[in-house]
């Protein structure tokens, strides 16, 4: 397996308060590809964080951060956000659907974001993949508000899927949803890890925890390893 | 290139979707734009209508801005000289004009000295120390022009618009009998009277039998006949043709650079005659006084067009506001920060295409309903075409506006930090 993601030593320190605070204290993480790892801690332990510094969002204080053996901690915004596009894709607790559009157009809303052209017929074709993917295929013409919270999610992970994504980012994605319905979307990310996609997951849940390759704890900025479960 | 087409096509499909997703604050925007873009397209139409209107019969009674016009004492050496020496050059044209009158002979024709058909300019006068008395016989079935001879085509420097019949053709034989052609004013006396085919022309030993071959417009208000000046001088010689003592004129048209000029100064000169020459610029003039007063419209239209940017950027910025998950989003899919400007532009600038169109289509049907209704009291407005100049203008005030109001929404939606999705 290839090494998809290489953390060492990254530390982001929040600012702008009267006392700066430490939010990651020397984090180091390995992702492979086709591995499913679980980020789990406390609220405000910093996982949201941790996520944004690997998703490009954010930029950590120091550290090196590779992907795939390059270094882009320091990239250049509009690099990171070509890198977002090809390498990564993000669920969120809050399914970020955009109601004026439907399943379909929120899926290729992906597909049209100035980075590279597709024609109409190629983008439908990935599209409904991508839907056929997470078994939503026929939900493909209703708006979000027509949806009930585990379809939107899974719109959501067709939104992250349609680009092929390298890495697979996912917040807290069954925060909002009951226990079987969350049950399904995990299915779904894990699906994913199937065809060599790399997953990182954070969540409260310990079930869905448990049903990663790693876990890893946050506490107080420091990342440790818990067990290998597989 | 590519790249940049895909870049643009994306900024449209977000931004059609976007437009199409708020419809109520898109019309919004379009109405406080309206008034903005309307009074531009307004005032351009006005400005672009008044000048071609005016400019054009400027052409029609002055001549063609360039044109060389030599004026001079109507000596009959003089006429000799300048009709001589532009005999057959097509650079440039002599032009005698005297008082004709074509009708009943022993009359006073119904409208003494030439005046417009519609106005009586009272009966010509003898006056000595003791005062005036009208002279001539009572007012019979007899037309006063003023009689124009022609050394060549004048139409080369006075855009003559042709209403019926044919001009006068320079390349045949001279007819025995003048073949004439009149202008709208004497047309409109001809209409109204029915008079004998007979011409009395000052200093001709016979009367004239006319033959009338078309109607021009020639911006004058005074009636006016045309004809070869060769077709005249068979009845009457130059020299009669130009006589201080009466009101003829003597005129000559050039191109400009026209060696004749030099050669004509020098001859007239010669014979004490020093002619007035002058260089035609009254479209140049009276440009200048439409550019100023077109400024000081547009400059109300911009005040106008300014409120409605006020307006697309108060709905902008809300609109904005409201979008700020969606942009955040946008970028976490890998938008670029300058992309997502150009979606908020894109709208905008739409926005603003869209009230132009609505503003040109509304001035078009205005215009149609203003010359149905009014156009046959206002020749100016008779069957009116809405000038492309003010659908330009339009379109350029609806992109303005559209830039204008979508700049600053759309810097501040470059702005909205990526991680506001992982704090929601």
């Amino acid at each position: 397996m290839s090494t998809l993601i290489e953390l060492a030593g990254i530390t982001k320190v929040l600012k702008g308060q009267e006392q700066p605070r430490t939010i990651l204290d020397g984090v180091h993480l390995t992702v492979e590809a086709g591995q499913s790892v679980a980020i789990v801690g406390r609220s405000g332990s910093g996982k949201s964080t941790l996520l944004s510094v690997i998703g490009l969002f954010d930029r950590a204080d120091s550290g090196s951060y590779q992907l795939e053996g390059q270094e882009i901690g320091r990239v250049p915004e509009r690099r990171a956000a070509r890198l977002r596009s090809s390498h990564f894709g993000f669920v969120f607790q809050r399914f970020f659907l955009l109601k004026h559009l439907t399943a379909a157009q929120n899926v290729a809303m992906a597909l049209v974001n100035g980075q590279g052209w597709l024609p109409r017929r190629q983008r439908r074709t990935r599209v409904m993949e991508a839907l056929e993917e997470v078994g939503i295929a026929h939900l493909a013409k209703n708006r979000p508000t027509k949806m009930s919270g585990g379809e939107q999610q899974r719109v959501a992970i067709a939104r992250a899927l349609v680009r092929d994504p390298k890495i697979l980012l996912a917040d807290e994605p069954t925060g909002a949803l009951d226990t079987e319905t969350g049950a399904l979307v995990i299915d779904a990310l894990l699906a994913a890890t199937g065809r060599g996609c790399g997953l990182i997951l954070v969540t409260h849940d310990r079930d869905h925890a448990a049903r990663m390759g790693r876990i890893h704890d946050l506490v107080d900025g420091v990342l440790n390893e818990r067990v290998a479960v597989r | 290139m590519r790249r940049f087409s895909g870049r643009f096509r994306s900024s449209l499909i977000i931004g059609l979707q976007g437009i199409r997703a708020r419809k109520l604050r898109t019309l919004l925007s379009m109405i406080s734009l309206f008034l903005g873009v309307l009074a531009v397209v307004v005032v351009q139409a006005g400005a672009s209508i008044a000048e071609r209107a005016l400019l054009a019969d400027l052409e029609l009674t002055a001549g063609y801005d360039g044109t060389r016009i030599m004026e001079m004492a109507p000596q009959q050496a003089a006429a000799d000289t300048v009709t001589a020496t532009v005999r057959g050059r097509t650079d440039a044209v002599a032009m005698l004009a005297v008082s004709g009158i074509i009708g009943e002979p022993g009359v006073t024709p119904v409208n003494p000295g030439g005046s417009p058909i519609d106005e009586d300019w009272g009966p010509p006068m003898d006056c000595d120390e003791n005062g005036c008395v009208p002279i001539g016989g009572p007012k019979g079935e007899a037309v006063e022009v003023r009689l124009t001879a022609l050394t060549g085509d004048v139409r080369q420097f006075r855009p003559f618009r042709q209403v019926s019949g044919q001009w006068l053709n320079f390349t045949t034989v001279p007819a025995m009998a003048p073949k004439l052609v009149l202008n709208r004013e004497a047309a409109k006396a001809f209409d109204r009277h029915r008079v004998p085919a007979e011409m009395r022309v000052g200093g001709a030993t016979n009367n004239v039998t006319p033959q009338f071959t078309g109607v021009v417009d020639d911006g004058d208000g005074q009636p006016r006949a045309y004809v070869r000046l060769d077709e005249l001088t068979t009845w009457l010689p130059t020299s009669s043709l130009a006589d201080p003592s009466t009101n003829s004129e003597l005129r000559l048209m050039m191109a400009a650079g026209s060696p004749v000029e030099q050669v004509v100064v020098s001859k007239l000169k010669g014979q004490g005659n020093e002619p007035y020459v002058y260089t035609v610029e009254t479209r140049k003039e009276q440009q200048k006084t439409l550019t100023l007063m077109q400024l000081v419209f547009f400059a109300m239209a911009g005040l106008v067009l300014l409120i409605g940017v006020a307006g697309i950027l108060n709905v902008g910025l809300a609109t904005v506001g409201e979008r700020v998950e969606e942009f955040a989003l946008r970028r976490a899919v890998g938008t670029p920060r300058f992309l997502l400007a150009g979606i908020v532009l894109v709208e905008t600038l739409l926005t603003g295409l869209l009230t132009a169109a609505a503003a040109i289509g509304v001035s078009v049907a205005g215009l149609r309903v203003v010359s149905m209704l009014v156009g046959n009291s206002q020749p100016i407005l008779q069957d009116v075409q809405f000038p492309w100049e003010a659908g330009v203008a339009g379109i350029i005030a609806g992109l303005v506006a559209g830039i204008l109001g979508g700049f600053i929404p759309a810097l501040r939606a470059a702005r909205i930090p990526i991680a506001t999705v992982m704090r929601a």
